[in-house]
């Protein structure tokens, strides 16, 4: 069954959308984390313009973290104030990203820097994943209890000025670094087009030293906020988000993430990052091939009026 | 006095080819509706060549050839080439095609070599590869380069075609075309021009309109984006919190 979609102006089979959709929304369940940086590559790949595919994701990607962060909020398990931080300066990042993307848009070079972006950003961040789980199996593996890391230890980033104190994360630490990490979230994922949880939760844990009770929630929180306004200021900026292509992404997605949640019960911490870190450095090295391979067609059109 | 003569000249030139033949041609559709089950329309263009009024002549003799050209409405196109830069492929070389078709395909009863010589196809925008040579400050032979691969791109996505054999004639005079109209075929007002050829002459043509709109939810959709794009993004945000939220009661999470 064929689906017209009106702002991307062509028509795809509903059964696809949904499909990758569910597919993506699975794996997000399983990992707990948004699912954009499968989600836009997969549409990229399809033949969905890059624009249209970054700025759709945006919304499907709200949908994705609502309800977890809505559960997570009646659990207790957000530090709304040190989410507001994060959602400030992450909106902020946002305004950047988005202007920038229209720049590279309209110079012809968006695709180059969104294959860039996901290349070194996926690269990075997939292989210290697969690192830690590695490393966490083979103690595993050895009988040695891993001890989390010390909340406690200090580095220079507690030594930064203008301390606030955050009740719930037990923190008292330096705004600094929380307006930064926003920043840099706010503006990655809105040129990407990913809601950036695997970045936001790792920096939460390593560099900030926030406690595991509330990472999740509160970077699912930010997500929410953050994304939300983006959904915003690409349907503002570029007009390129397709209502009803995130519709048929949301509606897969949040079905799918609820079997993923369920799958993931059977497998332990490391197994599942192990697993993220391999599917994140996969992606990177599908955008990394695109990038050095030569292209089946070195000429490429584009519509700019 | 120049002028008059440049007038006359004119007007004799238009006088000259005082062929008898006329176009009579229609369409089957005037405008192509766009729903959210779009899936590209079958269009027919038909059509027959009758004595000019007042000819003395009651009858017409062919052999006629007929070619329809169906251009969609013109965007401006750039058409962009990757090259190796140290190891990666990236964009280098464009050139912009203003006010380029975003659909046009012939149909023809025959070669299109074989019904008239380049030149007049050419001038009459009727072979594909006369878009190429349409004059483009990037230079002449970068512009039918980049001209013909954008044509190419095009062909390939179904918006750019020539079929010499799409257009059939039921008798001496009467013809008619079918046109498959992709769902990528791009909103807004369409036409379709009809040459009547002649032992290599262009004796007459006639152009019809279409329309190919949006209607109804696809409609208020696209409208909405471009005219209201601030309620529009905060219409997709609430759907979007409106699904996570059902999605979590439903499923319990």
């Amino acid at each position: 069954m064929q689906i017209y979609l009106p702002i991307a102006e062509l028509s795809v089979n509903l059964f696809f959308l949904v499909g990758i959709g569910g597919a993506v929304g699975f794996l997000s369940g399983l990992f707990g984390v948004g699912g954009g940086f499968l989600l836009t590559p997969l549409l990229i790949f399809s033949g969905v313009p890059t624009a249209v595919a970054v700025a759709s994701v945006t919304g499907q990607v709200v949908a994705a973290s609502t309800s977890g962060a809505l559960s997570h909020y009646r659990r207790g398990g957000i530090d709304l104030h040190l989410a507001m931080y994060l959602v400030l300066s992450g909106v902020l990042g946002a305004f950047g990203g988005v202007a920038t993307f229209a720049v590279l848009r309209d110079a012809g070079q968006l695709d180059l820097f969104i294959s860039l972006g996901f290349l070194i950003l996926l690269g990075f961040v997939g292989i210290l994943m697969l690192q830690e789980a590695v490393r966490a199996l083979l103690k595993h593996r050895q009988g040695i209890v891993v001890r989390e890391r010390l909340p406690n230890q200090h580095s220079w980033i507690h030594g930064l000025p203008w301390r606030v104190r955050f009740k719930k994360s037990r923190l008292y630490i330096s705004v600094l670094p929380v307006l930064a990490i926003g920043l840099f979230i706010g503006f990655v994922g809105s040129l990407l087009g990913i809601g950036g949880g695997f970045i936001m939760v790792p920096a939460l844990v390593y560099l900030l030293r926030v406690p595991g009770n509330v990472v999740i929630g509160t970077s699912l929180a930010q997500v929410v906020a953050m994304m939300s306004a983006t959904t915003i200021l690409h349907a503002v900026q570029s007009q390129s988000v397709d209502i009803l292509l995130a519709f048929c992404l949301m509606v897969g997605g949040v079905a799918g993430a609820q079997f993923g949640a369920a799958a993931g019960k059977n497998l332990r911490g490391e197994q599942l990052r192990g697993l993220l870190a391999l599917l994140i450095l996969a992606v990177a090295i599908r955008f990394g091939l695109s990038l050095v391979l030569a292209p089946a067609d070195p000429f490429s059109m584009a519509v700019t009026r | 006095m120049t002028r008059l003569l440049a007038l006359f000249a004119v007007l004799l030139s238009f006088a000259l080819p005082a062929q008898a033949q006329r176009l009579i041609s229609g369409v089957s559709n005037d405008t192509v509706q766009i729903t959210s089950s779009f899936d590209g329309e079958r269009l027919t263009f038909f059509g027959t060549i009758a004595p000019e009024a007042g000819a003395t002549e009651q009858t017409v003799s062919g052999p006629f050839q007929v070619v329809i050209v169906v251009l969609g409405p013109t965007q401006d196109r750039v058409a962009r080439e990757k090259t190796n830069n140290f190891g990666i492929w990236l964009n280098t070389e464009q050139v912009e095609f203003r006010r380029f078709p975003s659909y046009f395909h012939v149909l023809s009863n025959k070669r299109l070599l074989e019904i008239s010589d380049i030149a007049t196809l050419n001038a009459n925008y009727i072979l594909p590869e006369s878009y190429a040579m349409a004059p483009n400050p990037a230079g002449f032979m970068k512009t039918l380069n980049f001209g013909r691969e954008l044509i190419r791109l095009m062909s390939e996505d179904g918006l750019f075609g020539v079929q010499e054999t799409g257009v059939q004639f039921m008798s001496d005079t009467f013809y008619t075309a079918q046109l498959t109209l992709p769902s990528s075929a791009p909103p807004g007002p369409y036409i379709a021009q009809t040459y009547l050829f002649k032992n290599g002459e262009l004796i007459a043509r006639k152009s019809e309109g279409f329309a190919v709109r949006k209607i109804d939810f696809e409609r208020f959709l696209a409208q909405s984006a471009t005219q209201y794009p601030l309620l529009y993004g905060i219409a997709c945000v609430i759907l979007a919190l409106f699904t996570g939220w059902l999605g979590g009661v439903i499923f319990k999470r």
